[in-house]
């Protein structure tokens, strides 16, 4: 049977912002609709409204002709709506099967047939009797969807599924949609990767600041063409100017070796390397290899042997983050919420995490507040970060925003080495280009950068020498012109 | 119709209006529970909140309850601004009392003005030594500091019993459960002739200034509220970061344990079962009402300390039950968890538009 499902004249205002300006939009059952826009363009509002956790202030839903009256989360599942949320909601100490039964009225015996044929259907292989915290992000999903497809859904809506997945989880992921596709179930896809919409969907509407801006097939479009849409201007595409590639060493690492205590982080073996002046470094790799424990050693979060990393002709391997920027280094990590910012605290406040000596942000131990708030004025105007509240607390930037903020405050040290991770993870294409030409304008003044990243188009667009982390250990260096993606993929896999 | 907005930024004006709807919620409430009692509530309100303090000597008793109050209170304030789960300032104080009185009792028979600063001074360590278990647990073994630290309270409450039932009990005291009276040099001096108030005020005075000075100009002040926050940011900022929780138990731990001081050397002058009518669990209490800001606490543990005073004339006078009083600070903290939702949601009034 087909479904059919109506979105008619949807409101949503919020002091301050209209998140659904007036939306209608027609999805038929089939197909694989892609819902696109930044963050903050009112996709999640307009999803949430169809999973019954935001009532609409205006506007009606149709299912099948049948005008649904969705008050409640339960009311959608009532209606064959189902929703796989960007976070999961799922209790990490019960086993999966205890997850599963929670919300429903059915038998154990009889729950449990039906989740072994779905589970059989659709090639899932997940035990059911082990506690979700030992699944991966990726059968975590794959319950989540357990979860809706019990339910026999006539729409399941995924909420930027993949941007917790690995790359073989995610293709596996796009394979199970196609085929709840073929099966009748109507699905929309919310995300903001470009990629995926033209790998995946049939069908595109582009949001842009609550409003819908366009729909259209994706035989018609490119990424070129999508990302004008959902940006709302064109794009320049950066390009990195090729330079003279420097033989003066800034940094290198001999025979690093760290090993964790914590079985859920990754030893790093026999790490060597080194990067010139002027030169960015990329490397990639599948997350979890070893990417956050790398970045914790050269930050100094993890400290080292001394003579293990020797930088600007000094071995710092035993210091600590803030003595390590005393020697113009400079970190953004990848958490931006919990680690390289903090979000209850004001934007001054979080500049002043970056403290180095000749900063004088804090003088005999006492807060110098004028020295601070006269730093973070130039970093928000020098940056272009949207605000020209410096007493604003961090919690109400958008992650571009605070992106650049941790970026600018990295910066103002104007370091010799700035080593990032995922720099751009969860971040709009506006905020993704600027960030990228900073990081381009960094390499032209002869300084370095170290960029651990797991975006692979990323990493080719930025570095100039690229290696593999795989389980710890480092592929060897190559220099980017020789990469290419498929290269990459062999490598992240392990494979040599 | 009434609707709910969630607001963007907390304003500092509610911030601070809050505790005082919470205070006038808990009146209106505690006068109704009054009336269903059968007391006629205003009158009972009265000899609950103003008659205490209507004389000079019922304002001495209330700063003698408000200063343990106020001193825990600024300790603990320290942990949870810097988001570490004290909650057993009860037993700080109470093992503090056990060092600092087993000092006094070592001078029982000697006089001299050293003898007071020492006192003082085990009573603050003994608190600190105290804190520092579940803030060395927290740090190093990753337990739950509100267990631990809870669950000592009543370790303490235990030693102490033993002690003053056993070993230090007095040699002429008839096997009561009480130690010898100290010496008139381990006692805080009195501040007026006849009144109890006594030199202890000042040791909670010194404290509330010099918080706010860590707290608000200091280096050691922001590291403190960074590494509350988050200790994976305090490390990537190159703080000490599980050092910098132990401090701020160990500041709570003198806090508390001076607190013990101004007890046993105050107006007890011994050791005994009952050195605290749990100061330590209500100054929880007064930290938030006072918003963990010094000068919040100052009020905060003057309203609280009414209401000991209060249960106290209720019961003497309308034989209203003492516990009233717990009541009373029960309902101050439920009504303010209660009214902290204005902090983040503002009701607007809408009229039939549709």
């Amino acid at each position: 049977m087909n479904t059919n499902l109506k979105i008619s004249n949807v409101t949503k205002i919020y002091p301050g912002c209209v998140a659904n300006d007036n939306v209608s939009l027609e999805f038929n059952s089939g197909k694989i609709y892609a819902l696109l826009g930044e963050n903050g363009a009112g996709k999640s509002t307009l999803v949430k409204i169809l999973s019954g956790v935001i009532i609409p202030d205006e506007g009606k839903i149709y299912l099948n002709e049948n005008n649904l009256k969705l008050n409640s989360p339960s009311d959608a599942k009532k209606n064959d709506i189902g929703m796989v949320f960007q976070h999961f909601n799922l209790f990490e100490t019960l086993s999966v099967f205890e997850n599963l039964i929670i919300d429903s009225d059915e038998q154990r015996e009889s729950l449990r047939e039906k989740i072994d044929t779905i589970m059989k259907k659709y090639n899932f292989s997940i035990d059911l009797d082990i506690p979700v915290l030992n699944l991966s992000a990726g059968q975590k999903q794959k319950v989540e969807i357990i979860r809706c497809l019990i339910r026999s859904p006539k729409v399941l809506i995924m909420d930027e599924p993949t941007s917790v997945l690995t790359e073989q989880e995610t293709s596996e992921l796009f394979l199970s949609l196609k085929k709840f596709s073929e099966e009748g179930i109507l699905i929309i896809y919310i995300t903001h990767k470009l990629k995926e919409v033209m790998q995946l969907c049939d069908e595109v509407a582009v949001m842009r600041r609550g409003k819908l801006v366009s729909v259209s097939e994706i035989k018609n479009e490119n990424i070129e063409s999508l990302a004008n849409k959902m940006v709302g201007q064109n794009l320049k595409t950066i390009k990195k100017k090729k330079t003279k590639t420097s033989s003066d060493q800034l940094i290198k690492i001999m025979n690093l070796n760290f090993t964790s205590e914590d079985p859920f982080e990754t030893n790093l073996m026999d790490i060597n390397f080194s990067v010139n002046r002027g030169e960015c470094l990329g490397i990639a790799g599948i997350s979890g290899n070893g990417q956050s424990e790398l970045f914790q050693v050269l930050s100094g979060e993890i400290i080292s042997e001394k003579n293990s990393i020797e930088f600007n002709n000094n071995y710092i391997g035993d210091l600590n983050p803030q003595e390590r920027r005393e020697y113009l280094m400079a970190f953004s990590p990848e958490d931006r919420l919990e680690q390289a910012a903090i979000p209850q605290m004001k934007i001054f406040e979080n500049v002043a995490l970056n403290n180095f000596k000749s900063s004088n942000f804090f003088n005999n131990g006492l807060i110098n507040e004028n020295k601070i708030k006269e730093h973070s004025k130039k970093i928000i105007s020098d940056f272009n970060v949207n605000t020209d509240n410096i007493e604003l607390k961090s919690q109400f930037l958008s992650g571009g925003n605070l992106q650049k903020l941790i970026i600018g405050r990295e910066l103002i040290t104007s370091p010799n080495l700035l080593i990032c991770f995922n720099p751009t993870w969860g971040l709009d294409v506006g905020a993704i280009n600027y960030i990228h030409e900073t990081l381009i304008k960094i390499n032209e003044q002869n300084k370095s950068i170290i960029l651990i990243s797991t975006d692979t188009d990323e990493l080719l667009k930025l570095s100039d020498k690229i290696s593999v982390i795989h389980k710890g250990k480092l592929s060897k260096i190559m220099n980017a012109e020789e990469v290419t993606p498929e290269k990459l993929g062999i490598l992240m896999g392990g494979a040599n | 119709m009434i609707k709910i907005v969630k607001r963007d930024q907390p304003s500092r004006a509610i911030f601070f209006f809050t505790p005082v709807l919470a205070i006038f919620l808990t009146l209106v409430a505690g006068g109704l529970i009054f009336f269903i009692l059968g007391f006629k509530p205003f009158e009972a309100l009265k000899f609950f909140f103003i008659v205490p303090i209507a004389d000079k000597y019922g304002f001495s008793e209330l700063l003698l309850k408000a200063t343990p109050l106020c001193l825990i209170a600024i300790g603990l304030s320290f942990c949870f601004k810097s988001n570490n789960w004290n909650i057993g300032a009860e037993g700080q104080l109470t093992f503090g009392a056990i060092v600092s009185g087993g000092v006094a009792l070592l001078f029982y028979e000697q006089e001299g003005f050293y003898i007071l600063p020492i006192v003082i001074l085990a009573g603050a360590i003994g608190g600190m030594l105290y804190a520092s278990i579940p803030a060395i647990l927290k740090t190093y073994f990753n337990t739950n500091e509100i267990l631990v630290s809870l669950m000592l309270v009543y370790v303490s409450k235990l030693i102490l019993d033993y002690l003053v039932v056993g070993p230090w009990s007095n040699p002429e005291g008839f096997n009561f459960p009480e130690t010898r009276q100290f010496s008139d040099s381990a006692k805080l001096p009195l501040l007026f002739e006849g009144l109890r108030i006594h030199a202890g005020i000042f040791l909670a005075l010194s404290a509330v200034v010099i918080s706010w000075f860590v707290f608000y100009k200091t280096y050691l002040g922001f590291q403190m509220k960074v590494s509350g926050f988050s200790l994976k940011t305090a490390k990537y900022a190159g703080y000490k970061g599980k050092k910098m929780i132990i401090l701020v138990f160990l500041i709570s731990g003198a806090c508390a344990g001076l607190a013990g001081v101004g007890e046993i050397t105050g107006p007890i002058g011994q050791l005994h079962r009952e050195i605290s009518p749990d100061y330590g669990f209500t100054a929880i209490i007064v930290a938030f009402l006072g918003r963990l800001h010094p000068v919040g606490i100052i009020f905060a543990s003057l309203v609280v300390a009414i209401t000991y005073l209060g249960a106290e004339t209720a019961q003497i006078f309308m034989q209203i039950p003492k516990y009233t009083g717990q009541v009373f600070q029960g309902m101050i903290l439920f009504f303010l968890l209660a009214s902290d939702y204005l902090l983040f949601f503002k009701i607007k009034f809408i009229g039939s538009k549709k």
